[in-house]
């Protein structure tokens, strides 16, 4: 663009409209329709979409590259290809940066990526939560080691603001290479089902480089993340499906770390029975349930929006809330592999619960976990260290912190889904609750194994010797007795003693964390 | 297109629900596997007609050993 320069105020208006009116126009209409065509919003629709009308202030609209190397020089990329700025999202600030794929492909160079740093250092400064909506085609290249070493920077500034602001990134486009690193260390990822990818290295280099032929979609699309990597934490199904539920999830949390989650009236009877629950659990401890159900009918008007829905699956977690309050809440699926923790669903829930630590939302735990799970695959896996992440994450955490037990709680998952050892707050049992070192027959298996192998009768001395320890241990009763379990309540009443138990729990953060020695932080097995 | 049902974790199958021909619903169950002290029942995905079954009742399966293949 030429610099006018002079000329009378009138003129000066005219010129910086024009120019203003170029830069709102991105990479031109054909460029627009060309993403409408494919189901995608512009840059600018989004932030639109995204912000309550009429919110949202732009900040460094007018910044330009200096690059003028290979072809820059003559390159008009308006905004630098992403747009900044705050707004406010349901009535409360949020800072934003929305990747414009019309300009030059939304590819990140020098100034584009200090956008981006300053807007995260704005937004860390401020206290206020920071969305990227990530739509580009990857570093610019053109501008070399600038581009580097500003992806740098963009990586420090995330991380220093990371537990101080939610950081949530928002796949609407290809993200690769360094495009998808930023997303990735964000604290949430929701990736849109057909246009959104994330990748190291996209299909064309992987060939190059190692031979392998793979398609775009199959190796950075939302089933490869959503399911294999679990690095995606929401599939969302368009755009606006996209943006609706960053909003669902903001509606959660604090706008910074130094706030509680905001509490909303609750029109959900606090003490509300659940009759149900008094028979959800089978005769049969082999027998599975769905865990779905019990929780939808736990938490405030069934709403449950749940967390790496599609990976890990034998366990579960999401936020909800409890008479108003933001929890976030986790639990064992019984009716898929058995229940059991294995190495993913370590690593799942231990994020899930040191994101609520470190946003001070408190965390409840439903149990019905017979298990780490075992053999050779997982051992070597490192079942051990991922599963230790769990431990970690209880003990380090000064949220409140409840568990109900619902049926089992055996050996490391008894720590694993929450106890009073760990850190619980408060441990609730149901009658059907069977809290014991090892189950029965594995008991059976070591104590007895001599008197069985010696017996007349094997197949009757290991039943009874079963029986036995079953009576003495697969029941709340022994814990209870040592104060292990709090209580042991009637199934039905398990909303009301959480809602209780958060109530008495309601002043915790003022104490908890700051009446702890100083050290940097755990060495949690990573 | 194929959904190759795979265990998904190492055990004993109890029961084969499905034989080959029949239509499965999505979520319908093709068999249970017993592993970790449970009973496992491993759904289908996908609304489609089965045309493998490559265990029976009794039969130790891996994590990953394929189980039924439908098609859809």
């Amino acid at each position: 663009m030429s610099e006018v320069t002079g000329g009378t105020t009138e003129e000066r208006m005219a010129e910086w409209q024009k120019r203003r009116e170029k830069i709102l126009q991105m990479g031109g209409d054909k460029a627009i329709e060309k993403r409408h065509a494919k189901g995608q919003m512009s840059a600018r629709e989004r932030i639109e979409y995204f912000f309550d009308p009429g919110t949202f202030t732009e900040i460094g609209m007018w910044v330009e590259h200096r690059t003028t190397a290979f072809g820059l020089d003559k390159m008009e990329i308006p905004a630098e290809g992403i747009v900044t700025g705050f707004g406010k999202v349901n009535g409360r600030y949020v800072v934003a940066g929305a990747e414009d794929y019309t300009a030059m492909m939304g590819t990140f160079g020098e100034y584009h990526g200090k956008k981006l740093s300053c807007a995260l250092d704005f937004a860390k400064d401020k206290g206020w939560p920071f969305v990227t909506l990530n739509d580009s085609a990857g570093a610019r290249l053109h501008e070399g080691m600038d581009t580097l070493e500003t992806y740098g920077w963009t990586f420090h500034s995330q991380i220093a603001a990371s537990g101080i602001i939610p950081q949530i990134s928002l796949l609407m486009g290809p993200c690769l290479g360094g495009q998808a690193y930023h997303p990735v260390m964000m604290d949430f990822v929701i990736q849109t089902r057909k246009t959104g990818f994330m990748g190291i290295a996209g299909p064309a280099f992987v060939k190059t480089q190692t031979g392998e032929e793979i398609s775009l979609e199959e190796l950075s699309g939302w089933k490869c993340h959503a399911v294999r990597s679990g690095q995606t934490h929401i599939v969302a199904e368009d755009d606006k499906d996209c943006l609706d539920k960053c909003k669902e999830l903001l509606s959660f949390f604090p706008s910074n770390n130094k706030e509680q989650p905001p509490r909303i009236e609750c029109k959900d009877d606090p003490e509300r029975e659940i009759p149900e629950l008094d028979t959800v659990i089978p005769d049969q401890p082999t027998k599975p349930y769905n865990m779905y159900p019990v929780i939808k009918k736990v938490v405030d008007n069934g709403h449950f929006v749940e967390i790496f829905k599609d990976y890990a699956k034998s366990a579960i977690c999401g936020f909800a809330r409890m008479n108003g309050r933001p929890v976030g809440l986790v639990s064992n699926q019984p009716m898929i592999k058995a229940g059991i923790l294995d190495i993913n669903a370590c690593d799942k829930l231990a994020r899930f619960i040191r994101f609520c630590d470190l946003f001070n939302i408190p965390l409840v735990s439903l149990t019905d976990c017979p298990a780490y799970m075992i053999g050779s695959e997982q051992d070597w896996g490192g079942i051990l260290r991922h599963g230790a992440k769990l431990l970690y994450s209880w003990a380090d955490a000064s949220v409140p912190l409840v568990a109900v037990i619902m049926r089992k709680s055996y050996a490391g998952a008894h720590y694993g889904m929450l106890d009073k050892s760990i850190g619980a707050d408060f441990v609730f049992a149901w009658p059907t609750a069977r809290v014991t070192i090892v189950g029965a027959d594995t008991a059976a298996s070591v104590i007895f194994a001599r008197e069985i192998r010696e017996s007349e009768n094997p197949g009757e001395t290991a039943a009874r010797r079963i029986k036995e320890f079953s009576e003495l241990y697969e029941t709340p009763y022994h814990a209870a007795r040592r104060g292990y379990i709090d209580d042991i309540i009637a199934p039905r009443d398990t909303r009301k003693l959480i809602n209780r138990a958060l109530d008495a729990l309601d002043l915790k953060w003022q104490r908890a964390f700051s009446a702890r020695p100083w050290r940097k932080y755990s060495n949690i097995n990573l | 297109m194929q959904e190759i049902i795979e265990a998904p974790i190492p055990g004993k199958v109890l029961s084969v629900d499905v034989t080959v021909g029949n239509t499965v619903e999505e979520g319908a169950i093709v068999c249970t596997i017993e592993a970790m002290k449970m009973e496992n029942p491993i759904l289908s995905p996908v609304k489609g007609s089965v045309t493998e079954v490559t265990v029976s009742a009794g039969t130790a399966v891996k994590t990953g050993e394929k189980l039924a293949v439908i098609e859809y």
